[in-house]
């Protein structure tokens, strides 16, 4: 037997159903903590492996320097491309070709934001009509897969010759690489939309325009938004192959030069730059989708 | 608003080529005001016949009319409800439910009230402003009835509206669509799995036959009729016409032809 104390605390939690709710919520966020905090230390496991197996193979000289440097020749490359230094010469340069790494990195952006806006701002509006109007989409279809299919490093020379050495052709090639991608997503969410979702809208009076703009636009976002992650992710393997040319400051065009300049610790960290930088904005979008998308994959 | 179907029959192609024939030639007409309930095995055309009157589908023979006119398309005037509830998830459940208000140009303030005159009639109190699929499935399907009684169609036509509800929300929103029904004249098909459900809700029942569906039985349910009252639903229930009906019509799936 219990006695008359102990009896009290066993109840009281079931007869207060505000404080139980309370404790389930405050489960439920610490079990979603716990879940990422695994999974980030999955990942942080894998990254820790992965040095160290470098630095062991570059601390053994498995591989020549010049071909791999170590791990810390690459922070030293990254760091020095931040900041400024004195020369023999008593000169002082400041980041590498000119330029901090960091704005080599903003220009990358800026030309991406460029492309890929004006993508964003039309891909959209282009799937959504291919995807309701049956000829348009006959029409064009073709066209579309064929743009999907060039290379950017094959056409970047044709780009240039037509929009000159500037940014207009950089603009022209990021955006040519992201649009397919969001004009496909945009299709296949407008087919997608079940039937009887606009069945009901009719049923209820709606007209066709209303049917587009209330009920086929939202249910297509979730295609939009992934369609638009993978062109931001497009647009990351394409900035290269536009900063090729004429691409400083441009980070794509930094990785480049350097790689030419045998400089290769910069080269990789450049490449780090690049992959985190994209990581990142991905990792962003996906959160904006789940902000716009609550109901993705729930209803 | 009556509705009148003229020898309409309906052939689907599947994508693999065949040629079902979903419905033979079917002659019906439904007054203005009665509840008419249908029931039929599985894949006897029910659906089919729902979709032609909402305008969904082009019947492949026949035509289809509402009062006088040809059914080209959907409309407003015919409501549906679905087998599913097809709410809108990127919407709250009273923006739903005010949706077919908004779409016919009804301002916010009549929207605002009517909506929530329906919401409360299912039930729904104090979940406006859920998220649809945060709802259960009864919920969601109490939601979808509510959006459709909000637009106040002539017509009402319902694909098994309350298979998932529990009996006792079921016998409720029976009632209240008796109710509906009766005070404002409104014109019902409603498919059921249940022989009671029909016989309980309807004026009138039609039974149908398998593949390719056909009306085999078209009764009239005129129990309150001739105890010359409308009879409480438990009372109704017991009476030896009701048992004998709903016998009749059980048989009538069971065997797939009319009784002799
Ligand atoms: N789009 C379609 N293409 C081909 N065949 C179809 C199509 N829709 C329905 N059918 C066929 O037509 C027949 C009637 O279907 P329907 O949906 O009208 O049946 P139902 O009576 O509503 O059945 P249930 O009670 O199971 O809902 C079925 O045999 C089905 O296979
Ligand atoms: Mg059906």
């Amino acid at each position: 037997m219990t006695g008359p104390n102990q009896d009290e605390a066993s109840v009281v939690p079931e007869t207060d159903p505000l404080g139980q709710s309370l404790r389930v919520a405050a489960d439920h966020r610490r079990s979603r903590r716990a879940q990422r905090v695994r999974k980030f230390g999955l990942s942080f496991a894998v990254l820790l492996i992965a040095l160290g197996i470098w630095w062991l193979v570059t601390r053994f000289a498995l591989v020549p320097a010049l071909y791999l440097p170590s791990p810390a020749a690459v922070w030293d490359a990254f760091i020095q491309a931040n900041t400024c230094r004195e020369l023999d010469s008593g000169r002082s340069v400041c980041g590498e070709q000119n330029y901090y790494m960091w704005e080599h990195l903003i220009a990358s952006m800026q030309r991406i934001a460029v492309g890929v806006g004006v993508a964003i701002a039309l891909g959209p509006l282009v799937g959504f009509l291919m995807g309701s109007i049956e000829w348009l989409n006959t029409a064009l279809e073709p066209y579309l897969n064929f743009l999907r299919s060039l290379p950017p490093l094959g056409y970047i020379g044709l780009l240039i010759v037509w929009f000159g050495i500037g940014n207009t052709s950089k603009y022209w090639l990021l955006f040519l690489a992201a649009f397919p991608p969001i004009v496909i997503a945009t299709i296949n969410g407008v087919r997608g939309v079940r039937e009887d979702s606009i069945h009901a809208a009719r049923s209820m009076g709606a007209s066709r325009w209303q049917v587009g703009r209330y009920i086929v636009l939202p249910a297509t976002l979730p295609e939009v938004i992934g369609g638009i992650r993978i062109a931001v992710g497009f647009a990351w393997t394409t900035v290269v192959a536009a900063e090729l040319n004429a691409g400083i400051p441009g980070i794509g065009g930094l990785a480049y030069v350097s790689g030419q300049q045998l400089q290769t610790a910069l080269t990789i960290a450049c490449i780090i730059v690049i992959g985190l930088a994209a990581v990142a904005l991905d990792a962003l979008l996906k959160h904006l989708g789940t902000l716009l998308v609550p109901w993705y994959g729930r209803a | 608003m009556s509705f009148t179907l003229d020898e309409v029959s309906q052939r689907y192609i599947t994508d693999s080529g065949e040629v079902v024939h979903a419905l033979a030639d079917t002659s019906l007409h439904v007054p203005a005001g009665q509840f008419v309930c249908v029931v039929g095995p599985s894949g006897c055309g029910k659906t089919t016949l729902l979709k032609i009157l909402a305008g969904f589908l082009r019947p492949t023979g026949g035509q289809a009319r509402v009062n006088d006119s040809l059914i080209t398309g959907p409309s407003w005037e015919r409501g549906v409800v679905f087998q599913q509830a097809n709410l809108y998830p990127w919407l709250t459940v009273r923006k739903n439910v005010e949706l077919g208000l908004k779409f016919r140009g009804v301002g916010a303030a009549e929207r605002r009230e009517t909506g929530q005159r329906c919401l409360d009639l299912v039930g729904l109190a104090g979940f406006e402003d859920q998220k649809t699929y945060e709802l259960s499935g009864g919920m969601q399907q109490r939601a979808q009835i509510a959006r459709v009684l909000a637009n106040d169609p002539e017509i009402i036509l319902m694909d098994e509206p309350f298979g998932a509800l529990d009996a006792l929300t079921r016998e409720r929103l029976q009632m209240d669509l008796l109710q509906i029904s009766r005070e404002r004249r409104k014109t019902i098909f409603f498919i059921t799995h249940s022989v009671e459900e029909a016989v309980f809700l309807g004026d009138r029942v039609l039974v149908m036959s398998p593949r390719p569906g056909r009306v085999v039985l078209d009764e009239p349910v005129t129990i309150s009729q001739q105890y010359g009252r409308v009879l409480p639903g438990k009372e109704l229930r017991s009476t030896p016409e009701f048992v004998a009906l709903r016998d009749r019509i059980a048989d009538t799936i069971y065997t797939g032809q009319a009784p002799a």
